[in-house]
């Protein structure tokens, strides 16, 4: 099994509300996938189809060309923590790791083993009600990694986890994708995952409204540069070779990866140089131009979807 | 699906619901035939006779001392019945139950053999109770502890089958009501309140007894006792009972099979 997530044509209805509507992506073994999108788009109910506990109203899901229902060995083939709140009160984390263990016909010692991979060793004995948020979200993950699954879905992992946690996950997600498993991350928060993922999804209203790496999200890289001699200047950035454009509030905007670059080139043609800058498409801002104004929760229905819109100025 | 019952066992195991349950089936069988044991007489006297108490065998005191509890007993285990599934729905652990098996028939069928594990274990518990108690009081007062022991021992081992039955109709009804408070009030209710409200009402018809003999409670006496406690001579026989108490189940274990496997988890 190569571990390839295949969702195809996927659609959704609650009654008459379309939640997920015609989504199409596949995740790639090897690589960590950030699927994204804002409140309600729709990301849990993808995660919970592909996992077999929604029934699509229309399309496929398929795990290394599997549904999820019709997997031999689903916890050793896929890890999935969906919410952080999936816990009996009354049980503690170990004992609730055990009952997965035993589900799975893993060893007891997996429980144990777990919860100190996830840092949470002293939360063994403690019944899961007394837990706090963040420690829900390593026994999730726990419980996600107890089969050690070539597949991870995980619904907003970093929820609730401080910043060390958020590392802590960051490194530990790169070093299970690095061992060529296959890892889909749900988030609303784009800069959340932005270091962390190599691909996206983004979804809206249900619907996919861009795939494709973080880099070619982010775009080429730009350089800044205010000069009171535009003209002279762009003259010589284009017989260097760059492309160059007017930058919005003043300047030009020209693609190259160091600033250094752009200075020298100045300097060597007698240019003033008021302002020099790298500048990267605003991810954040992106997401935002991509989502915004569409959120069917929050009314205007009548309002369409806004075209997809390039870079991020 | 060895694995997927081993898995249900601990569930029941590993919160304090199964060991506060243990206590209260314990109580219910003791306590019961301690009340049993100290009021039921061979020869009723002038008063309890004009109270309708009619004469007695030895083995329908034996019976009635030992069973009388597990009125309480098959209430208690409907409601852990219920509780294995309505847990689940509550605390949302259901969602992390299908991801270790998705198949959904799979693991009610693993609940439902747990479930009747479960039935022989709190049994065996509650006749520590009742037979414990109640075998004490009759000795004291001199009657027979244990009368034609086949057909009693019949009565006891009968205890542990209708127990886990019960248990089986409260994981349809479980399913059936998700909201797990609302499924255990409905089920009590119906149980000690609506059933036996019911069934006095129908006997009422000329009809109505032959129809009052099939309700859940009836059967359940019809099984444990092997006569019936008003006197009418309406009464299954125990091997009906226990067939008419085995489709109960079966029904709401087929309702709550079919419901699970159409429903979305969200
Ligand atoms: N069982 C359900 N019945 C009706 N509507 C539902 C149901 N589950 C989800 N929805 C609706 O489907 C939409 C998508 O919900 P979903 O939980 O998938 O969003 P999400 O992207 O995970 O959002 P969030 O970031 O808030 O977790 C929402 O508008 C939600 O109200
Ligand atoms: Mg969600």
């Amino acid at each position: 099994m190569d571990g390839r997530i295949d969702v195809r044509n996927l659609s959704k209805s609650f009654g008459t509300f379309r939640a997920v509507d015609d989504l199409s992506f596949s995740v790639e073994p090897g690589r960590i996938t950030g699927f994204l999108g804002p409140n309600g788009a729709g990301k849990t109910t993808t995660l919970r189809m592909v996992l077999g506990l929604i029934k699509p109203t229309s399309g496929t899901a398929t795990i290394g060309g599997t549904p999820y229902t019709q997997l031999t060995h689903p916890i050793s083939t896929v890890g999935a923590a969906l919410e952080a709140t999936n816990f009996h009160p009354g049980r503690t984390g170990r004992d609730h790791l055990r009952v997965i263990a035993s589900a799975a016909g893993l060893p007891d010692s997996r429980a144990d083993e777990l919860l100190t991979l996830v840092g949470i060793p002293a939360a063994a004995r403690k019944r899961a009600g007394g837990y706090s948020m963040g420690m829900r979200q390593r026994l999730g993950l726990a419980a996600a990694l107890m089969g050690d699954p070539k597949v991870l879905i995980l619904d907003e992992p970093a929820n609730g986890l401080d910043p060390e946690g958020i590392r802590w996950l960051r490194g530990f997600l790169r070093h299970l994708a690095s061992e060529g498993k296959t890892i889909l991350i749900s988030s609303h928060l784009l800069a959340e995952v932005e270091q962390t993922v190599d691909d996206v999804i983004i979804i809206a209203n249900g619907r996919a409204v861009r795939q494709g790496t973080i880099d070619e999200l982010r775009g080429e890289k730009r350089v800044r540069v205010l000069s009171p001699q535009s003209d002279r200047l762009a003259r010589a950035l284009s017989d260097a070779g760059l492309q160059v454009r007017p930058a919005e509030g003043g300047g030009l905007s020209v693609i190259a990866d160091e600033t250094a670059q752009i200075g020298e080139i100045a300097y060597r043609a007698g240019v003033p140089v008021h302002e020099l800058h790298s500048e990267r498409a605003d991810l954040e801002q992106l997401f935002f131009q991509l989502t915004e104004n569409t959120n069917r929760n929050l009314g205007d229905p009548a309002q369409g979807f806004a075209a997809p819109q390039e870079g991020g100025r | 699906m060895g694995t997927a019952i081993k898995a249900e066992v601990r569930k029941l195991l590993t919160t304090r619901l199964w060991w506060g349950m243990a206590i209260a089936v314990l109580a219910a069988g003791a306590l019961l035939a301690l009340l049993m044991a100290s009021i039921l007489n061979e020869t009723p006297n002038p008063e309890q006779q004009a109270q309708g108490q009619p004469a007695m065998t030895p083995l329908q005191i034996a019976t009635s001392t030992y069973t009388s509890g597990s009125a309480f007993g098959y209430v208690l285990l409907m409601v852990i019945g219920i509780m294995t599934i309505g847990s689940e729905y509550r605390h949302k652990t259901i969602t992390g139950s299908l991801l270790a098996v998705p198949h959904r028939s799979r693991l009610i069928a693993a609940k439902v053999i747990a479930l009747l594990a479960f039935g022989v274990l709190y049994g065996l518990i509650f006749l520590i109770g009742s037979v414990g108690a109640g075998a004490t009081v009759l000795s004291i007062r001199g009657l027979e502890v244990f009368p034609e022991p086949g057909t009693l021992l019949r009565s006891l081992v009968l205890v542990l089958l209708v127990l886990g039955l019960w248990a089986l109709i409260g994981l349809g009804l479980g399913v059936l009501i998700t909201n797990q408070i609302a499924a255990i009030l409905v089920g009590v209710g119906v149980a000690f309140i609506v059933e036996p409200l019911l069934g006095v009402l129908v006997s009422q018809v000329s009809w109505g007894e032959s129809l009052a003999k099939y309700f859940p409670s009836r059967a359940t006496n019809a099984v444990l006792q092997g006569y019936a406690q008003d006197g009418s001579t309406n009464q299954l026989s125990w091997w009906a009972g226990a067939l008419v108490l085995i489709g109960y189940a079966a029904i709401m274990v087929a309702i709550g099979t079919f419901l699970t496997e159409r429903r979305d988890v969200t």
